[in-house]
């Protein structure tokens, strides 16, 4: 009864409540959410003729390893992230704020080159298994090209994400609360898992999820490593049996295992949103503990772990191959594709920030709240594996192609397959959230009375947004743009997928040097690429630091 | 005398359940200073953003110096009513300077108004500074003074003292009265602080579980102060209704 009230109230003011950017929101939400529905389309089609093979023989391959893969990475990144994240933030030591930053730096790798890099690091006359020969050890070789090894590199790899989380948090507690555990008695370590690791889980469960969300989405690491996972199998469904009804139903059950995850990492955090609200005391000026002693070498190995074997050898693997390779590799066509993926990454980074942007302004002056619904589907694409999104786009790109050929007699095929276009809009679908959520986070920070206000004294939502709107968010869409940037440039399912023949990305030639077995080759563009992250994310991080400190708009809305 | 505000049947609700504002009625006239007091939740907040035009109504109408803004079948756009609002936080703009908040709204820029605003307030010396480095009471006085810049018809002032420290509200409900009579605009302005309206309003509405409990000139109120259901309101309303009361007996 109740609903049927809600529904006759909302019909009759549709009429009354409805304006442009209704339309518009409606209009961007469907646009960018036609992946995610395709999908959904197509699985009223039936499974194809491969699906009974495919559950006899792989199914059960894919589930088990997923599991163990996820659960793996998610013990090990937390283990790394979380210990390191305790360290930096309770004792002081020496080149502790260059520790700091080099414990971001893994994310700079992406998982593939990592993977191949292992492999040269650990198998006959690596190069780390030549140092440890070299300090007595009698090892040959050490097998990488397994579940484990799949897990020590999605791991180092990937704990960044729950370090930064978990600093964040740990940085954040106020000082009293340790000082009342301390009165009652609680030693650190009770200290640590009684009451900081409680506090600090909903931001830690976030990076775990965001870890777990790329090992789903990890192609290029499990193929190189001969390993089945949901991802690989999705790819091999499509490719080498042909069968993309199948590939559609297998993706259909990992999108619905994400959603369940999803909606369990939400419930927790919600459910234990005490932690966030202790970060609204004001932190006293944290004095950390001086490191001395024993526990000072236990806690320098915690710290240089991660950043040794998360960033140090594989760059230093890619070097020697580097050096090896440079005369033949280091050319012009390099430094083109090179050029190629800085203009793809920043043409795609500069749509996605822009409809990031106007879906915050269109939604915002939305009196029908209840289309905002077609914003959230138009932003779940960071939690679906690019492969699966690759799939969704063939599929519905197949389709437009068909009915203009069919019904109005244009072939557009062209600009599906032979653009950059599909590619693009690919990634806007994929990376939307990254920029999205930060911008909207913002723009709510400094609150709708600016903009209500401005609206109210200009008469003109443009001006608002071009005045008020956009002037207080640079900060934030600069570093929303590099962000996405970063991810593109990483990117490498979806790219392979869907990159017409003449692209190339220095992800994609690296990936398909090492998948050809030429990894000495895959060095160059790699170490390229990981030079580009590198130095974004440092500039990133300069960039939000300067944000902080603006002078002149630090008051309330800080 | 016009009214310059007429409100029939007002009724919304946010969530289709519990109604914030449930049939209001009221008229004001024009050039009076008109305070709705309330406690927190009570509707104050909702019913001036529905005259601003920034909510939605579920029933009602709304006219403002008798043309019909807000009715069942269509609303004006917020920019169409004539009206000003100063938020609550003043939602003076951070990155502009004093004299760029006060020309923000105007059509062409004219030093000459935003002279004339800038001594109206009192502040030329503060003319390129910016609002971070303004005290609460300047930036309130920006905040009017750039709504004043258009010219309102009905100026609507969202609990305008609630983050100002009490000896500075004193000096400044006297002085933003005096500006508002200087002007001549009409104001509506909400507050949940009973002693703010008897100093300034010419007139009072007490809202209640988004209902009108009272409505009434200033002079009757304070003449009808002993009256029992007056003073069984106020200890509904307010739980500092001894000091009002004596308040009211000085006046």
């Amino acid at each position: 009864m109740e609903i049927k009230t809600k529904v006759t109230f909302k019909l009759k003011h549709l009429k009354r409540d409805s304006n442009q950017w209704s339309f518009y929101v409606l209009a961007i939400g469907l646009f960018i959410s036609i992946p995610a529905l395709s999908i959904l389309f197509y699985l009223f089609n039936g499974v194809g003729e491969m699906w009974q093979h495919i559950t006899t023989y792989f199914l059960f391959d894919y589930i088990k390893n997923s599991v163990i893969l996820i659960l793996g990475t998610s013990l090990l990144s937390f283990s790394i992230g979380t210990s390191a994240a305790w360290i930096v933030c309770k004792y002081d030591f020496r080149f502790r704020s260059l520790i700091e930053s080099l414990l971001f730096l893994p994310l700079a790798i992406p998982s593939y080159i990592m993977a191949y890099t292992y492999v040269g690091l650990l198998g006959y006359q690596g190069l780390l298994i030549g140092w440890l020969q070299a300090i007595g050890l009698p090892l040959q070789k050490i097998e990488m090209m397994n579940i484990q090894g799949l897990i020590w590199v999605l791991s180092f790899s990937l704990f960044p994400y729950v370090y930064v989380g978990a600093k964040t948090m740990f940085i954040s507690f106020p000082k009293v609360i340790q000082e009342t555990a301390t009165l009652l008695g609680a030693s650190s370590k009770r200290y640590f898992f009684r009451i900081a690791l409680p506090l600090a889980s909903p931001a830690i469960i976030g990076g775990l999820f965001l870890v777990i969300m790329e090992v789903l989405n990890d192609y290029g690491a499990a193929k190189y490593f001969g390993i089945n996972t949901f991802t690989t199998g999705i790819f091999r469904t499509w490719t080498a049996l042909e069968d993309i009804q199948s590939a559609i139903y297998l993706s259909a059950i990992l999108v619905a295992l994400v959603f369940l995850l999803n909606i369990l990492v939400k419930w927790y955090r919600r459910k234990k949103s005490y932690a966030l609200r202790i970060t609204t005391l004001e932190p006293e000026q944290r004095k950390r503990v001086l490191l001395s002693g024993k526990k000072k070498y236990v806690y320098y190995s915690i710290l240089l772990i991660p950043v040794l074997f998360g960033f140090l050898l594989p760059v230093i693997q890619l070097l020697y191959w580097g050096y090896l390779t440079f005369h033949t590799m280091f050319n012009t066509a390099l430094l083109t594709i090179a050029l190629q993926s800085l203009f793809v990454g920043g043409v795609a980074a500069f749509f996605i920030v822009t409809m990031s942007i106007m879906l915050v302004y269109f939604s915002r002056w939305n009196n029908l709240k209840y289309l905002n619904f077609f914003k959230r589907i138009a932003t779940i694409g960071y939690v679906i594996p690019g492969a699966i999104i690759g799939i969704g786009i063939i599929r519905s790109s197949q389709s437009i192609i068909n009915f203009f050929s069919d019904y109005i007699g244009l072939n557009i095929g062209f600009l599906f397959y032979g653009s950059s276009v599909v590619l693009i809009y690919a990634y806007i679908f994929r990376f939307l959230a990254v920029s999205y959520n930060p911008i909207e986070a913002n723009s709510l920070k400094f609150g709708k009375y600016l903009s209500e206000s401005s609206y109210l004294l200009a008469s003109s939502k443009i001006k608002t947004l071009f005045k008020i709107e956009l002037p207080l968010l640079r900060y934030t869409l600069v570093s929303s743009f590099l962000l996405v940037f970063v991810d593109i440039l990483k990117e490498l399912p979806l790219t392979l997928i869907l990159k017409p023949y003449t692209l190339q990305t220095l992800a994609t030639k690296s990936y398909e040097y090492a998948d050809d077995e030429r990894v000495a080759e895959a060095a160059i563009p790699a170490l390229l690429l990981i030079a580009i992250i590198s130095c974004v994310m440092i500039f990133v991080s300069y960039w939000n630091k300067i944000n902080e400190k603006s002078p002149k708009e630090a008051n309330r809305f800080e | 005398m016009k009214n310059i505000l007429d409100i029939q049947s007002l009724s919304k609700s946010y969530d289709g359940k519990k109604f914030a504002l449930s049939d209001v009625n009221f008229s004001m006239k024009t050039g009076r200073i008109c305070a709705i007091v309330g406690e927190s939740g009570s509707g104050k907040s909702t019913l001036i953003r529905l005259i601003a035009g920034l909510e939605r109504p579920n029933s009602g109408k709304i006219s403002i110096n008798g043309k019909t803004v807000s009715d069942d079948t269509k609303i004006c756009s917020p920019d169409k009513r004539e009206v000003g609002l100063v938020f609550q936080d003043f939602a003076l703009f951070p990155h502009l300077t004093v004299v760029e908040n006060l020309s923000f709204g105007l059509k062409k820029k004219d030093e000459s108004i935003v002279k004339s605003l800038l001594a109206l307030i009192k502040m030329q010396e503060y003319a390129n500074v910016y609002p971070a480095t303004l005290s609460g009471g300047q930036e309130q006085r920006v905040a009017i003074a750039r709504t004043l810049a258009l010219k309102p018809e009905l100026l609507l002032l969202d609990e305008p003292f609630s983050n100002l420290d009490s000896n500075l509200k004193t000096a400044l409900r006297q002085e933003i009265r005096l500006l508002i009579k200087k002007v001549g605009t009409s104001m509506v302005f909400i507050t949940h602080d009973l002693i703010d309206a008897i100093d300034i309003a010419d007139e009072i509405i007490l809202l209640k579980g988004g209902k009108i409990i009272q409505h009434s000139t200033m002079t009757d109120f304070v003449a009808h102060i002993q009256d029992e259901d007056v003073k069984k309101i106020l200890s509904d309303l307010t739980t500092n209704a001894e000091r009002v009361l004596q308040m009211m007996k000085n006046l």
